[in-house]
């Protein structure tokens, strides 16, 4: 079962990159509903729908449901305004943070209407979504690109990755903490996660590993637990160039390829165990006597 | 919470009087309800309409939707997202609901501290044009101004004008909003590309209307509402029965919900997308001029 949900997760991750044109700006997809990791395949043409999220100042206690019509050659228009307006905005960033401001000040800098900040479902979100969506693009250009991965051993080439992927944020680092909170609202994490699996599978293709065995999983939670435990270091490191978050980085990774390593861990959880049974059953057996 | 809910605003945008002759020749048949009349006789029967209703509108309103038309305005605006310094058209909106909806809005946006973004725009002063065809519906719309200290806000404009063919340039509007207007036109396709000529690139069209029910159960019940109870409620309240089957039957009248938000395609307008309330009763349909 995990086997084959596994092959279509990797299958439709990997479609929807296969393109080499550019990266579309992906139109509003259907949400997963639950923050846990889906086993539901990737649909290649997504349905476009209309996710409205409910603004503070909106009073609506009325059911509503929504529904778009669109046409290829206008979506594509109104999809290429939209990711100039988004590309606008990141130079705002900086100065505005990730919010409304940002993506109005964009508008501007494009000639359109801060109107057109209306139409975007999420807001801010879209803006952080972009972003990452590119660094994903750029991630994967290198990968494509760079021969010398291949020469790597596969704890050096994740290494290096994962570094090249972090240095993308690097001259957002100030605003980070920002985009992390709005990527960690309920209504957003749904494809901030789908982002963060679809990075962490592409760094373990990169790294040789295209089995989908019963480790699929474990792998790719291990390898995502140490991106976002690395950027989180990040935010607070003040060594010159992330001297210090590199230096983390890299023995996070050999400690998670550490064979020995992992055997002696194997060995103390076991004595840690029977030594607390012990502990009970000789507590347990000095009650009986005493009574 | 009322079973039915129907609610009606201002808002008849007509042909004027003006037609050249050779029309005459080949006038169209079009719609009064549920009568089919001759163009300019729908002109003048929904100025009618409007004109004996402005009075007791307001309390119609309430009684009709229990109310709801408030939340549906509410929501219209929040999905507007207004800002400072934007240039916006309210059109068929007389009596200034939704107007003063955004102007309430765009005084939060300024609260919230989103100055950074508008420094500059906040030299540019806002404007939102409140246009209709009916001048009655405007001389209440500019008494509740002055009641609600809008007054001498110089942000609101109220323009006379006919949907179908506006005074404004090209170009010159961020936002385009018509509530419980745009079923009373003549032609809804003027409006429509009325609506995107004088929109700017990146402008909005937001239209809330009310429309078709499609769930089962529930279309009984509120077809029972309509027919039965409205036009009894406006003769009871505004001694007007008339008006008010008028109402209702104009509202069968209009497109559903996917043809009305193809028509906006059609238009020019691109992401066209619609939102149902209180189950198809009201509809919001919006589309972005690029």
């Amino acid at each position: 079962m995990y086997r084959t949900a596994a092959k279509r997760l990797v299958s439709g991750a990997r479609y929807y990159y296969t393109g080499k044109v550019g990266l579309r700006f992906r139109p509003s997809q259907i949400l997963i509903p639950s923050s846990r990791f889906s086993t539901s395949e990737t649909q290649p043409l997504p349905i476009p729908v209309a996710t409205e999220t409910e603004t503070p100042n909106s009073s609506d206690s009325s059911p509503s449901s929504s529904s778009s019509s669109t046409a290829t050659k206008p979506r594509a228009k109104y999809e290429d305004q939209q990711t100039r307006v988004l590309q606008a905005s990141l130079s705002y960033v900086l100065k505005l943070g990730w919010t409304e401001a940002a993506l109005v000040a964009g508008a501007r800098d494009v000639g359109l209407s801060p109107s057109i900040v209306g139409s975007l479902p999420r807001k801010e979100a879209t803006l952080v979504e972009y972003f990452m969506d590119g660094c994903l693009q750029r991630l994967v250009d290198k990968i494509d690109s760079d021969e010398s991965l291949k020469n790597l051993t596969p704890s050096d080439c994740i290494s290096k990755l994962i570094r090249f992927r972090l240095e993308m944020q690097a001259p957002y680092i100030s605003t980070w903490p920002q985009a992390l909170s709005i990527q960690a609202q309920p209504v957003n994490v749904p494809t901030s996660f789908k982002q963060r699996a679809v990075l962490v599978d592409e760094i373990w293709h990169a790294a040789g590993d295209n089995a989908s065995d019963i480790d699929w999983y474990a792998k790719r939670t291990v390898l995502g637990g140490i991106y976002s435990t690395t950027e989180i270091y990040m935010l607070t490191d003040s060594s010159p160039d992330f001297r210090d978050t590199w230096a983390f980085l890299d023995a996070r990774v050999k400690d998670a390829f550490d064979i020995k390593k992992t055997i002696q861990e194997a060995q103390y959880l076991a004595e840690a165990v029977s030594t607390g049974l012990g502990n009970s059953f000789q507590g347990f057996v000095g009650k009986v006597f005493q009574r | 919470m009322a079973l039915g809910t129907v609610t009606r605003r201002l808002g008849n945008k007509l042909l004027p009087a003006l037609s050249p002759s050779p029309r005459l020749l080949h006038s169209h048949a079009t719609s009064f309800g549920f009568k089919q009349v001759n163009e300019e006789e729908k002109a003048r029967m929904v100025g009618d309409v409007f004109t004996s209703v402005a009075s007791s509108y307001d309390l119609m309103n309430d009684l009709m939707s229990a109310g709801l038309h408030r939340l549906w305005k509410d929501r219209l605006v929040s999905k507007l997202n207004p800002f400072p310094g934007m240039k916006h058209l309210d059109v068929a909106g007389g009596t200034g609901d939704v107007a003063f909806r955004i102007l309430e809005n765009i005084h939060k946006v300024k609260l919230r501290g989103l100055r950074g973004a508008f420094q500059d725009t906040l030299e540019a002063e806002t404007q939102i044009y409140v246009c209709d065809i009916n001048p009655k519906m405007l001389n209440v719309g500019k008494q509740r101004a002055s009641e609600k200290g809008f007054g001498e806000d110089g942000s609101l404009v109220w323009v006379e004008g006919n949907a179908e063919s506006l005074s404004f340039q090209n170009d010159s509007m961020d936002g385009y909003t018509i509530a419980f207007g745009i079923r009373n036109v003549t032609h809804i396709e003027k409006v429509l590309s009325e609506a995107h000529r004088v929109l700017k690139p990146g402008g909005r069209f937001l239209c809330l209307e009310l429309s078709h029910v499609g769930i089962p159960i529930f279309k009984d019940l509120y077809d029972y509402y309509s027919f039965s109870v409205i036009p009894y409620m406006g003769e009871l309240v505004a001694g007007d029965r008339q008006s008010y089957q008028y109402l209702v039957e104009s509202i069968r009248r209009f497109p559903s919900q996917e043809k009305f938000a193809s028509m906006i395609a059609d238009a020019g307008f691109q992401k066209v997308e619609y939102e149902n309330l209180v189950g198809g009763v009201v509809a919001i349909h919006s589309g972005l001029k690029i």
